[in-house]
């Protein structure tokens, strides 16, 4: 691999991460107007005896579309636990394999995900399904949903590169355990 | 045995497997959740449930309230709270011997009653007492101790992230969950204190007392803790007294605590950036574990595992209270391999229809909070013993000149505490039923 490659791949790796920062920053600040307006909801209907219309169905859309957002982030910065007790004597290579592995698995999970709910979002979109109160059709919130599944998808290609390289690292230096 | 349960008990032998290879948790119960209902159904039913099944549980309104909480802990761990916390508490406890540890206890019950999360209780604190303690000269392996057992609290004392996906998955009331835990969260405090008294009792020079403060600081020190007590108080008190549902609440506790922070100086944009991005990891893994929870559930009561369970139990001929020990102590060994919440997503589903069955002389909704503080205070003591420890862990990365045996050690006397207040609570359920019995009504 060429040194112009090497950076070529290096520059895409770190845009797609702040990429995938970004988009969890983004779904944070919804979560963040999700507490703003529920807030605003006790306060006005303590004071004024009229609660925010709708509070409890945007609460619901909002959280549900801002925890997808924090999906990608969660792959790419390997914050899913996993129980590392019964492999934490292997060397680096075996941990390198694994983590394929478990990228190979996300990336799948993804894409399944991603194509099931654009048929989902195409159903809500057939037979208009809306929200009881303030009449949002349920489809929309499928759209930024579907954007997340696919930076998820993105993300674990990431952490799949990146596992590739440490194990071709090791079988570069032989496998001595760090 | 037929067919059904046996694919149902492969899947569970697979589902061992692929977490004990570093999978994930959550993609673990995916896959295996995802292939066994394929197995059993067909592919067609579980193609067509995947189209909602992900919204449908993100979307849950009581979940709501987890995100939010996850977020006030992480705003609440950079707004300063945590130094007014200590300092009050220091100058209240202080004095005595031992007594600079005793005021990290009652700091770390503070900061838990606006944090949901150990490891943040632990750290937090962690960050402001350790070096205090050390001043103080202070053992290291009491300091350290005091610290990993006290980060335990933030989860025992509502709000509890944790006790919120217990009564999501036996559909229990969580404002009731979170009444029982206050009780026995107050005896772990006291718990904790008199095992520090103990100790420097035996062991003199390991917690010598700190320096009485004057009346002027005393009266400052006690003033500054108003705000956390106000915003305790009324998010707390506020469910506790049916004012609101756990989620305005949580929302306002996330307000109350960022205006805090922000008042203070302590909490800027960077602050708030890091604060989200820490609640985007806890709180994507949290409902990727509860979509994997979901699937597998789907998967093993198609299969009829925890029924079968369930009647082997009933059926084995052993007194419910030695099922219960026996299910208190597997829960104990499941902590020492994973952390809490995900243990408390695999094996719920299956310990529930168990206890379930058994006759303990009360009610099934009493049982289910009864159970469910007592996994929830088993589950927390993985956070303490080897070989997982996290508690230890981030105390032990925090204080540099102390080993981490000596941090272990030093857990160990809080360890009995705590299997002491486990008997309590097996032996007088009351302690957690009497809060929600008298506010209930």
């Amino acid at each position: 691999m060429s040194a112009a490659e090497t950076t070529m791949r290096a520059k895409s790796i770190g845009f797609a991460r702040k990429l995938v920062e970004w988009w969890a920053l983004a779904g944070g600040v919804l979560l963040i107007a999700v507490v703003l307006m529920t807030t605003w909801s006790v306060f006005s209907g303590a004071v004024f005896g009229t609660p925010f219309p709708g509070d409890f169905e945007l609460t619901e859309i909002g959280v549900a579309v801002a925890a997808f957002a924090f999906l990608p982030y969660c792959q790419i910065t390997g914050s899913n636990v996993s129980a590392d007790i019964f492999t934490s004597r292997a060397g680096p290579r075996v941990i390198a394999a694994l983590t394929l592995l478990a990228a190979l698995i996300a990336m799948a999970f993804s894409l399944l995900l991603l194509w099931r709910m654009w048929a989902g979002m195409i159903d809500y979109q057939k037979y208009l399904e809306t929200t009881a109160i303030l009449q949002i059709p349920l489809w929309t919130a499928f759209v930024p949903i579907l954007c997340s599944l696919a930076l998820l998808c993105l993300a674990s290609v990431v952490t799949l590169v990146e596992a590739t390289e440490k194990l071709a690292q090791g079988a570069a230096t032989g496998s001595k355990p760090s | 045995m037929n067919g059904e349960l046996l694919i149902g008990l492969m899947g569970l032998v697979w589902l061992i497997g692929l977490i004990a290879i570093r999978i994930p948790i959550a993609y673990s119960m995916i896959l295996v959740g995802g292939v066994g209902v394929t197995v059993l159904n067909g592919p067609a039913i579980f193609m067509s449930q995947l189209k909602d099944l992900a919204y449908a549980q993100f979307s849950i309104y009581d979940l709501s309230v987890v995100p939010m909480f996850v977020l006030m802990g992480n705003v609440a761990t950079r707004a300063g709270l945590s130094q007014d916390l200590f300092r009050a508490a220091n100058a209240w406890l202080g004095w005595m011997r031992g007594g600079v540890a005793m005021a990290a206890i009652a700091a770390c019950a503070g900061f838990g009653s606006v944090c949901g999360s150990s490891l943040a209780t632990a750290s937090t604190m962690g960050r402001v007492a350790l070096p205090e303690l050390s001043r103080y000269n202070y053992a290291g392996s009491l300091a350290t101790g005091t610290l990993a057992a006290g980060g335990v609290l933030g989860i025992l004392i509502p709000p509890s992230v944790v006790l919120v996906i217990y009564a999501i998955i036996v559909e229990a009331n969580i404002v009731t969950m979170f009444m029982a835990a206050f009780v026995p969260g107050l005896i772990a405090v006291a718990f904790f204190m008199i095992t520090i008294f103990i100790y420097v009792t035996l062991r003199p020079d390991s917690g010598p007392p700190g320096d009485a403060v004057s009346r002027r600081e005393f009266f400052e020190a006690t003033l500054r803790v108003g705000p956390v007590l106000a915003i305790f108080g009324l998010v707390i008190g506020g469910i506790y007294l049916g004012f609101f549902n756990p989620t305005p609440a949580a929302a306002i506790g996330v307000f109350l605590v960022t205006v805090y922070g922000i008042v203070r100086g302590a909490v800027r944009v960077p602050d708030m950036r890091i604060a989200l991005l820490d609640t985007a990891k806890t709180t994507g893994m949290i409902y990727l574990i509860l979509l994997g929870a979901e699937m597998l559930k789907i998967f093993m009561s198609r299969g009829g595992v925890p029924q079968a369970a369930a009647e082997m139990m009933a059926n084995s001929g052993l007194a419910p209270v030695t099922i219960l020990i026996l299910l208190l102590i597997a829960l104990i060994l499941l902590g020492c391999l994973m952390d809490s919440l995900s243990m408390i997503l695999l094996a719920i589903p299956f310990f529930w229809p168990v206890i379930a069955e058994l006759d303990f002389g009360m009610g099934a909704e009493e049982l289910k909070i009864w159970f469910g503080i007592l996994a929830l205070i088993v589950v927390e003591l993985g956070l303490i013993t080897p070989p997982v420890g996290m508690n230890v862990f981030v105390i032990s990365a925090m204080a540099k000149g102390v080993p981490m045996r000596d941090t272990f050690i030093g857990v160990m006397p809080f360890f009995v505490a705590e299997l002491l207040r486990i008997g309590l609570l097996v032996a007088f359920p009351a302690i957690a039923l009497w809060l929600p019995r008298l506010l209930s009504g």
